[in-house]
């Protein structure tokens, strides 16, 4: 099953992963003692990551090097930002609310003045 | 490894997005908005939609149960293409409730196509700052993604189109 960005990170040991893969490429061993997880375990999670497009992988020699990929990360932002968006309205909405109220409570009050 | 160290995306994926907003009112008047029935049907929207309250409890543990309802033109045409019925039964409660201090939020997201039932939890912190309050709202995207991606699609591309129409 193809996982969203948020699924994919949702888990501890894959974010361990990606904070590990902040610095640059890194082997398997490095990562294993940088994120301190099992080799097992990390490459299970390797795996999840690069089949959802987190991490690239490539030969180098008798290595292979892991390292980030930015698409995941920008559609994440992207989708952040279209949710933040959403919600800004929401609140601006709020704010005229808050004023027509304020407008409404301010005309009942100055009308016994006249 | 603590998370707070954590990639940039990586918080905001696992985080939250925090939206803090200053108005020139009383923060009591700032509680009602989101307190009575009146108030919340007054902005909930979203955009192109009318809330109608059916319960509302002002208590901690109360129930806040609404129909959200396409009244825009737009917004209809949206949900008709979507193959969304144009009302919403939305259920949810304050689970938190420190009269003009703080409340949070609870939605049960239990309309979801082949997803299980669960719950999205707004934060709202509210405080008088001379004769200002602030409100400060958080929220938990990461928790509910498929609600929030449906939503935030539908409505933004109904956003786009009332931009250009009021603009």
């Amino acid at each position: 099953m193809q996982l969203n960005p948020f699924e994919t990170l949702a888990d501890p040991t894959r974010r361990r992963i990606v904070e590990a893969l902040r610095g640059g490429e890194r082997q398997v061993g490095e990562i294993v003692d940088e994120a301190g997880i099992h080799q097992s375990g990390v490459s299970r999670h390797l795996r999840i990551l690069h089949e959802s497009g987190f991490v690239s992988v490539r030969p180098d020699g008798q290595r292979r090097l892991y390292a980030l990929r930015p698409e995941p990360f920008r559609e994440l932002d992207a989708w952040l930002a279209g949710y933040r968006r959403l919600w800004e309205a929401r609140l601006d909405r709020f704010g005229a609310a808050l004023e027509e109220r304020r407008r409404d409570r301010g005309a009942t009050k100055k009308e016994p003045r006249k | 490894m603590n998370d707070t160290s954590a990639f940039a995306a990586t918080d905001k994926a696992q985080a939250k997005v925090v939206i803090e907003r200053t108005y020139r009112a009383r923060v009591e008047e700032l509680w009602e908005l989101w307190t009575t029935k009146a108030g919340f049907e007054s902005w909930w929207g979203p955009e192109g939609f009318r809330v109608e309250v059916r319960a509302l409890e002002a208590r901690a543990g109360g129930a806040l149960e609404y129909d959200m309802i396409a009244d825009a033109p737009d917004a209809i045409a949206a949900m008709k293409s979507m193959g969304q019925p144009l009302s919403h039964k939305t259920r949810g409660r304050f689970a938190e409730f420190k009269p003009v201090e703080r409340l949070t939020l609870v939605h049960v997201i239990d309309f979801i196509p082949g997803s299980e039932p669960y719950e999205s939890t707004i934060e709202v912190d509210f405080r008088a700052t001379g004769d200002h309050a602030r409100m400060v709202v958080t929220l938990h995207p990461h928790r509910d993604p498929q609600w929030t991606k449906m939503s935030a699609e539908g409505f933004r591309s109904q956003l786009t189109k009332l931009d250009k129409r009021f603009s």
